[in-house]
């Protein structure tokens, strides 16, 4: 991936260290050694680009993978993306989080049982097939062929999709489809929440 | 040498995201402060070893009006020209950086008397580790500079922080400060010639926070 300001921070880096050795003293350098680990990293990292989940605006951010553990070690705003030229809001600066190095993050499909106060683990067969269950039980008993004017709407309100600001324009397609076929009436996207 | 580089928060232009809040919170690896709803937005609550960076939210009503004002205040250390918390440092406990000014507290600093520190500055800014007894506060992101890259903060922010040359954001926040005088003739920029984070309001520091001003 070309990264035109990756190289100009790689020539910043090599003149920053210049000056240092003609202007600071010992200490000082030594005390900066400790905060200078992440900023070096950066420079030996592999770059991709990605693109927020949250919102529709749809900002670029930076991911920084470390080579050597292949883990991302850092993300933040693409400079270059012409949406956001490096900006994010709150929810966007705190991406990071949604990396793998965040250890409360849920890894594994839980469930609690109507009533209990218990979590259960259980595998994406079991949650699927459960979902799908529900589903079809209720489109069954909440199904309307006429409305009240004798009209023919096919069509069910006592459930609704929430779509992803994840997905691309092709996927949106296909599960709006899919809901649409249910006879949903309420469709709607993440990103307006 | 240089001036050095310089910070423009401009408060008029900040719409109190917090992405510069969550953005120096993920830079620096600071884990997060657990927290009560204290019917604010400001969260948490001030500066701490782990928080460098805090939006302020301040509310009240104009002088002899009802009407309202919220004031958003992403407040920070000012790295000051001449910093007064260096009186607390015999040694190299804290460095001011040649090519940046950049006032780094460095892991030495819990050899320094923290009150000291903390009551010699005037914007509140310095605060203590309780267990390794070592001073912190924000960094001006030396790190990044040193490798070419703007702040964590400057770098997230939407619409009000710019991050350059001192000169240059001098300029900035004097053309910034004559247009807004147009509509708040009480606008200024904060302490400009003593400090390197200059922050633009438009209504008197005190009612943004305490210790906005010196």
């Amino acid at each position: 991936m070309k990264r035109r300001s990756f190289l100009k921070m790689s020539c910043c880096l090599g003149a920053g260290l210049a000056l240092s050795g003609l202007g600071l003293t010992l200490a000082p350098v030594a005390a900066y050694a400790d905060d200078m680990k992440k900023a070096d990293a950066l420079r030996t990292a592999v770059q991709s680009t990605t693109v927020c989940c949250y919102c529709s605006v749809g900002c670029g951010l930076i991911c920084s993978v470390d080579k050597a553990s292949g883990k991302i070690f850092n993300i933040e705003g693409d400079p270059e993306h012409p949406v956001n030229e490096g900006a994010l809001c709150a929810k966007g600066a705190g991406l990071y989080q949604v990396s793998a190095a965040n250890e409360h993050r849920l890894m594994k499909v839980l469930y609690r049982k109507p009533g209990s106060d218990k979590w259960e683990e259980k595998d994406w067969n079991f949650a699927i097939s459960r979902i799908a269950e529900l589903m079809k039980k209720e489109r069954d008993k909440s199904f309307i062929v006429n409305n009240e004017k004798g009209q023919m709407v096919n069509r069910v309100q006592t459930m609704s999709l929430m779509g992803s600001s994840n997905v691309l324009s092709e996927e949106c397609w296909a599960t709006t489809q899919f809901a649409r076929g249910l006879g949903f009436t309420y469709i709607d996207h993440q990103a307006r929440v | 040498m240089s001036d050095g580089k310089s910070i423009l928060v401009d408060t008029s232009r900040c719409t109190g995201c917090r992405g510069c809040q969550v953005a120096c919170k993920q830079w620096n690896d600071l884990p997060g402060t657990r927290t009560k709803q204290a019917g604010t937005y400001q969260n948490p609550p001030d500066f701490s070893c782990d928080t460098y960076k805090i939006v302020r939210f301040a509310e009240g009503k104009k002088e002899g009006s009802r009407e309202p004002y919220w004031y958003f205040f992403a407040d920070m250390c000012r790295h000051c020209m001449n910093p007064p918390c260096m009186s607390a440092s015999d040694k190299d406990e804290i460095v001011q950086d040649e090519a940046t000014g950049a006032i780094v507290y460095t892991k030495e600093t819990k050899n320094i008397d923290f009150e000291t520190a903390r009551s010699s500055c005037p914007y509140d800014v310095p605060r203590q580790n309780p267990d390794s007894k070592v001073l912190s506060k924000c960094t001006m992101c030396i790190d990044r500079m040193r490798s070419g890259l703007k702040p964590a903060c400057v770098l997230s922010c939407p619409t009000a922080m710019e991050f350059g040359e001192r000169e240059a954001i001098l300029k900035l926040a004097e053309e910034r400060v004559a247009e807004l005088k147009k509509i708040w003739p009480k606008a200024k920029a904060i302490d400009a010639d003593e400090v390197r984070v200059i922050f633009i309001v438009t209504d008197d520091p005190k009612k943004y926070h305490t210790h906005a001003q010196a």
